[in-house]
């Protein structure tokens, strides 16, 4: 028990930190769900280009695993074009998978969703192989700022870095949706489409601009993690689609503040959970939650119940 | 007339056999025709492919649930296999006996996984399969530490050779004949099941789970069955596959497997048997012939899926299927008149003559009571401590201002909700907080307001669905053709064709076989009412029967409830906006207001009742 106690504070920074990554995911899927009432299986795959896109710019931008540009810049040159990709992908997913869909059963609409990922995945698989894909970090960040110790819990930068990035960017998004024009249009697209239309709201382009959005921090969710365990492989998408999935179900789908809470407490949980079991079995945990949470709360730790109309 | 059915039944019957023979022909002849070896274990594995996407035809295409974790079934069958009939354990028990085990566990974690995951509907469901799915493949990855169980990523292999009664399986060639067998049961047994009592009640589940429920189909029971046939078909291709390839990994039972299995299913058509054989065997084949695009088989796999989706959900094969019955569309009839759904008064004589009882009148004892019911939603009372009770053979009339709580009161006597406080009586017995289906089977019956039929199944069928609850035959006796089977099937076929045939020729004849949504709106009020009748109930609770109906249609409906109660006997509750039709066919007429009752009475007595006045057209200005 002792030795749990030294190592709580060293896995609640881990977990915040992988909770953070866990959180922009599941916004990525909350907020699809609250416009389109759909589950977009594809976007594990949007975050794994995400990080591919992040490797590919340090990749360009390096010679013998040097960067040869200013770190800083490297680095939000990786985030921003990571973004900027994934959220012109998720645009075209919805355009080309997703809209011609938009009035048939639910089920042909997840199947839809569930085809675009397996192209994704092995699309990335024929063009990049299996092999996994190395973040040379070291290099990046000079040595006296690469790991601080405070007591006896260990802060690397990267994971200051991910921390305040993933934070940054969910205060931005809550900006959006909260005091902008197009947050407006997009909550009430949310609450009733058809309603939101006859208001004059152009309800099309409001679900790309969604798609834009949650891809778009899927993708910096790639790069970060990408970041943070230095590598990224054309599988990864699977396991962190589901763990934002989790995520977005933990905080009541369609809530893009419970997805952030639900990130992080995924991340927790998880990261106190590799305490008590082996590391093998992380994720297993994390399923079972979510099975327990579907099962037994469907609509979210904090969310209200919504009786279904008849 | 009785001729020319007579010839035609003789007819498709031929053609069966000539088909059969084929079919029968084709799987003899077919492994001595293989080249070599390799292409007799593709042959194998089509069958047990085809065995695979039936089983999933089940769950996806009947009942319409995303199972992702059917592949893990297929599985738990191998590794079954695995650990009863190898040195992995040393256990070494005979094919005969490890086959049915495997799959009746298998059924058993089937039935699990749906019992815990039942109140899921559509992407939870897939979710929370897929996190099954994924859990599997872990255990079977990491199972290997401590103690060897699964083999972690090498797997087992060297498994017992399969040993039937003195007869050794060990070429190729007696596998693909085996395996064929288990296929052809599983073909027959999807053809079987899909005529059935329980296939109708998948398909309505599939179309609209409440309505299914709410005309006595036990969904949850239903969709459990559903869940567990599936991997029982699942298990048992498992332990033929594991038997098959001498070996099991964790890879065999991974995503893309399943992937696979789904675009088999799709590109035949979700619930259609011929379609999903010949996308199993087209799927099973066709990469071989790509081999050198081996790369972009997964790839193609994705584009199948979305592609399919966005153009031909039904499949390529749509509605064409061996055994469905060639489209008839008389538009005309033998004169040569045309006929047109819009046909008006149909002649009284066309009528069959269907239980021509006494004219029934009303009786004296209640046969429903609401006492004292009371429905809150969170702050809303939407039913306000209602209590009246319905006589037998009456027709009594709910009206009142939209929102009154006219809508929530069906709702809560068809069981969707329980009262927050109070009961309800139907003969005597309390039947307060009884599921729909319960409710169903006791004797009451509905239509929707908003038209809740089952678009996707034929006219017939929809119809045929209502007599769920008055017919018993289980799976084992669907499957052998039992003499209880068939003569359930036959009295469903008839009492169907009866009760459609009360409308004229507006539900039958061609009508028949049409899919319920290609229906007109008046048409569809008519099915619905035809649906709830079929249930035999005696209590029939009609929710705006003529909305949306021209005033020739209306009128036409009001005699028709005039008939169900003179001439056939029924209970009638209806909710009604149209007054002129409260007017001519009430007995009793009840007031709602914000939830409660306002006025009770005959017609005339409500109509002229000042709070009633008020509530239609406001308070009179002092």
């Amino acid at each position: 028990m002792e030795i749990y106690l030294q190592q709580l504070p060293q896995q609640l920074v881990n977990g915040l930190t992988i909770g953070g990554v866990y959180a922009l995911i599941a916004i990525g899927y909350t907020m699809v769900y609250g416009i389109l009432s759909m589950l977009n299986f594809a976007h594990g795959e949007i975050y794994m280009i995400g990080g591919f896109t992040g490797w590919w710019v340090l990749h360009l931008l390096s010679r013998q695993n040097v960067p040869i540009v200013n770190a800083a810049l490297l680095i939000s040159l990786m985030l921003i074009l990571s973004m900027v990709v994934t959220g012109i992908l998720g645009m075209g997913i919805e355009r080309f998978a997703y809209r011609p869909l938009r009035k048939s059963p639910r089920m042909n609409l997840l199947l839809s969703a569930l085809g675009v990922s397996i192209l994704l995945q092995n699309l990335v698989l024929n063009y990049q192989g299996a092999k996994v894909r190395f973040f040379h970090v070291t290099s990046l960040i000079p040595e006296s700022i690469r790991v601080f110790q405070v007591g006896n819990v260990v802060f690397s930068f990267t994971r200051i870095l991910v921390l305040m990035v993933a934070f940054m960017l969910m205060v931005l998004l809550t900006v959006l949706v909260k005091r902008t024009k197009i947050g407006k249009a997009m909550r009430a697209t949310a609450q009733d489409p058809e309603a939101a239309m006859f208001m004059g709201i152009d309800v099309d382009r409001i679900v790309v601009f969604v798609f834009l959005i949650g891809s778009a921090l899927g993708g910096a969710a790639g790069t970060l993690v990408g970041l943070l365990f230095t590598q990224v492989d054309y599988y990864v998408g699977f396991q962190a689609g589901l763990k934002g999935f989790t995520a977005a179900v933990l905080g009541g789908i369609g809530n893009i503040f419970g997805a952030m809470m639900g990130g992080i407490l995924l991340g927790l949980v998880e990261s106190l959970a590799t305490t008590f079991f082996p590391a093998t079995y992380k994720d297993v945990v994390a399923f079972i939650i979510l099975i327990i949470v579907l099962i037994f709360r469907p609509w979210g730790l904090m969310g209200e119940k919504i009786p279904e109309k008849v | 007339m009785m001729g020319s059915s007579f010839i035609k039944t003789r007819h498709l019957k031929t053609r069966h056999i000539a088909l059969f023979t084929a079919i029968g022909t084709a799987l003899v002849v077919a492994p001595l025709l293989m080249p070599d070896n390799y292409w007799l274990r593709i042959y194998g594995m089509t069958g047990l492919y085809v065995m695979l996407a039936l089983g999933l035809n089940v769950v996806a295409g009947f009942t319409g649930l995303l199972d992702l974790a059917y592949v893990a079934f297929f599985g738990i069958g191998a590794y079954l296999f695995a650990f009863l009939s190898s040195n992995h354990f040393g256990i070494h028990l005979p094919f005969l006996l490890v086959l049915p085990i495997s799959a009746l566990i298998t059924m058993g974690c089937g039935f699990a996984l749906g019992a815990s995951s039942i109140r899921l509907r559509g992407d939870y469901l897939a979710i929370v399969t897929l996190a099954f799915s994924q859990i599997f493949k872990l255990l079977l990855l990491n199972l290997n530490q401590p103690i060897n169980i699964t083999g972690g990523v090498n797997g087992i292999y060297n498994f017992d050779p399969i040993d039937i009664f003195g007869l050794k399986i060990m070429s190729p060639q007696a596998y693909s004949y085996l395996i064929w067998c288990f296929a052809m049961l599983v073909i027959v047994g999807s053809f079987r099941f899909k005529r059935s009592r329980i296939g109708r009640g998948w398909e309505a589940i599939r179309e609209d789970e409440l309505a299914a429920e709410v005309i006595g189909v036990h969904t949850t029971w239903m969709k459990l069955m559903a869940f567990a046939g599936g991997a029982f078909v699942a298990g048992a291709s498992g332990t033929l596959f594991a038997s098959f390839q001498d070996s099991v990994f964790p890879n065999n039972f991974d995503f893309a497997q399943l992937v696979v299995i789904y675009c088999m299913v799709i590109l035949g058509g979700l619930g259609n048997i011929t379609g999903v054989v010949m996308g199993a065997i087209l799927l099973s084949i066709l990469p071989e012939f790509l081999r050198e695009y081996g790369a972009y088989r997964m790839i193609s796999y994705g584009l199948i899926l979305i592609l399919l989706m966005a153009f031909r959900p039904q499949g390529i094969l749509g509605e064409v299927g061996f055994f469905t019955k060639p489209k008839k569309r008389p538009e005309k009839d033998e004169t040569g008149i045309l006929r047109a759904s819009t046909d008006l008064y149909y002649p009284e004589a066309d009528l069959p003559t269907w239980t021509e009882g006494p004219r029934y009148t009303r009786g004296d004892h209640p046969v429903l009571e609401v006492k004292n019911v009371t429905m809150n939603f969170g702050g809303l009372r939407a039913v306000n401590d209602l209590s009246f009770s319905l006589h037998e053979r009456e027709i009594l009339s709910i009206i009142g201002p939209n929102g009154s709580g006219k809508t929530t009161l069906f709702n809560l006597i068809s069981g969707i909700y329980a009262p927050s406080t109070g009961h309800i009586f139907f003969k005597g017995k309390e039947i307060t907080g009884f599921k729909p289906h319960r409710i169903a089977k006791a004797g009451i019956a509905r239509t929707f307001q908003n038209l809740r039929l089952f678009n996707n199944m034929s006219v017939l069928d929809n119809v045929k669905v209502g007599q769920f609850c008055r017919t018993k035959s289980g799976p084992l006796s669907i499957h052998l053709g039992s003499a209880l089977h068939k003569k359930e099937e036959r009295e469903t076929e008839r009492v169907a064709k009866e009760i459609l045939g009360l409308f004229g020729t507006r539900l039958a004849g061609y009508r028949y076989d049409q899919k319920a949504m290609f229906l007109s709106f008046a048409n569809r009020r008519r099915l619905e009412i035809a649906r709830a009748m079929s249930t035999h109930a005696e209590v029939l609770m009609l929710d705006e029967p003529s909305a949306g109906m021209n005033p020739q249609e209306t009128i036409e409906m009001t005699d028709f409830i005039k008939k169900l109660r003179d001439r056939y006997g029924y209970t009638i509750l209806v909710i009604e906006h149209k007054l002129g039709v409260v007017k001519t066919i009430s007995n009793r007429v009840i007031v709602l207001d914000y939830g409660s009752k306002i006025a009770e009475g005959s017609y005339d007595q409500v109509a002229n009742h000042k709070p009633v006045i008020e509530a239609y057209l406001g308070r009179e200005r002092n």
